[in-house]
Order: structure tokens, then sequence, then C-alpha cells
């Protein structure tokens, strides 16, 4: 029960800042960013190259996921909707929801 | 782009609305020419409107409820981000026909008699009511999408 507790504060600290992905999350590939009340939580995540990253809309209303420089575009995801994308190469992709674009995040690629 | 009205919207969303409102003032200011009796100005007050209306609709609203919201019909419908939109669209495609007609009919030749009503002011009014009811549902659409809450 400590150990829900604790994850929960850690949770709870880190979804509205940098996140890096754990080892867990390294090693299976996948990480996730979940789109809640107007925003991208976490607002940055750092992953090594060739980790797929999972979008998931949590809210009532659509929202979609573009990059500044459209190498990654979804369409209008519903609540609940899902979109991947395989980050190969290093870098910063910043993106936003075309619906909403005062909703931006970055992914860092390393 | 993003919008001017310090809310989660795009700027053509915002421009909408702005211009939304500024016809619902434009279209009122419109019935008190009628009351002074310049129907001239009154109707092309009136036509503007509407014509400037269909082009809002073409170039933001219609895009919009397209890809946004008719997807998400029948099976989100229950929900107020679906259903309001919904509700707006329905009448308001209502409200703009109807305008459409009133303006053929009352200021155009283009219409045979027998297609035309007599009874102008009760037809006006009603296209009045509805459109006032049309920029609740638009403004109403506008807060669950870009203020909320939403949930």
């Amino acid at each position: 029960m400590c150990a829900g507790l604790l994850g929960a504060a850690a949770w709870g600290a880190t979804s509205h800042a940098r996140y890096s992905v754990s080892a867990a999350a390294a090693e299976n590939g996948a990480t996730q960013v979940k789109i809640d009340n107007f925003s991208f939580e976490p607002k940055e995540i750092t992953v090594s190259a060739g980790t797929q990253v999972t979008w998931v809309n949590a809210d009532d209303v659509p929202h979609t996921v573009v990059s500044n420089d459209n190498k990654f575009k979804s369409k209008a995801l519903d609540t609940d909707d899902r979109f991947s994308f395989t980050f190969a190469q290093p870098g910063t992709y910043e993106y936003f929801c075309s619906v909403h674009p005062k909703m931006t995040a970055r992914v860092i690629v390393k | 782009m993003k919008g001017f009205l310090g809310t989660q919207a795009s700027f053509a969303t915002d421009l909408n609305l702005v211009i939304q409102l500024a016809m619902g003032i434009a279209l009122i200011a419109g019935t008190f020419l009628a009351r002074a009796k310049r129907y001239k100005a009154h109707g092309a007050c009136q036509a503007s409107v509407l014509i400037l209306n269909l082009v809002m609709i073409a170039v933001v609203m219609w895009p919009h409820f397209t890809t946004l919201v008719l997807p998400r019909i029948p099976a989100r419908l229950a929900r107020t981000s679906v259903a309001v939109p919904t509700v707006h669209g329905i009448l308001g495609a209502v409200a703009e026909m109807l305008g459409l007609y009133i303006v053929l009919a009352a200021g155009t030749d283009v219409l045979p008699k027998a297609w035309r009503f007599t009874r102008w002011k009760l037809w006006m009014r009603i296209e009045m009511a509805l459109w006032g009811i049309v920029l609740g549902t638009g403004f109403g659409t506008y807060l669950v999408w870009y203020i909320g809450p939403h949930r």
C-alpha cells in the first residue's frame, strides 16, 4: 500500500514537469504521453533512439499530435484513442495540437 | 496559429467567434433599420450578414464540423462536446437556409410568386429568434471546446 502511495506521489510530482523515461520503459521500447485537460503530460520526455512513444487522449474533446516539422501527424484523436510514433533519430521534436495550438510539448531523443 | 482571446482556440476559431458576435449585433441593428422604414438598408444589412456567414461556414465551421464532430456521431452524441455543436450545426443550417430564402423572397424576383410567403414579419422574427439560439449554441460550443471544464 505504501509503495502504491509513494508511486502515486511520484507520478503526481513528475506529471507536470520534465520526465525521463525509466529504465523499465526504455527496456520495452515504449513510453506514453497522456493528453489531459488541454495539456500533454509530461510536457517533455527524454527517450533513447528507437523508442516508440504513444499518446493517449483522456480528454472529452478531440486532440491531434502534430510535430512542428511535420515528421509525425496524428488524425483527430477521440477520447481514449491512441497515436504512436517511433523516434529513430536523435534530436528534439517539438509538437502541438492543431485544434488547440497553445498545447505544446517536446520529445528529446538521445 | 494561436488565438488572440486567451483561450485554447486557434486564430481562425477566435476570429470566427468575434465575427459571429459582430454579425449578431449587425442583425439587431438591421431590425432597427426596418423599424425606421429604411427597407433597402435593412435588406442590404441582413443580406450581407448571411453572405458573410456563408463564408465563415465554408472556411471555418464546416471543416471543423466534418473532421472533429461528424465522425463522433452517433456513437458519442450523448457527450456535451458532441451534442452542443451538433445542435448548433443543425439549427445553424436551418437558420442560414431560411435567411437566404427570406432574402430571395423579399429582396429579389428570383422566386415565383407562389413560392413567396406573405407574412414577412412573422418569418423574419422566427429567423431572428433562431439566429439567437444558434449564436448561443455556437458560444456554448466555444466554451466546451476551448475553455472547459469539459468533463
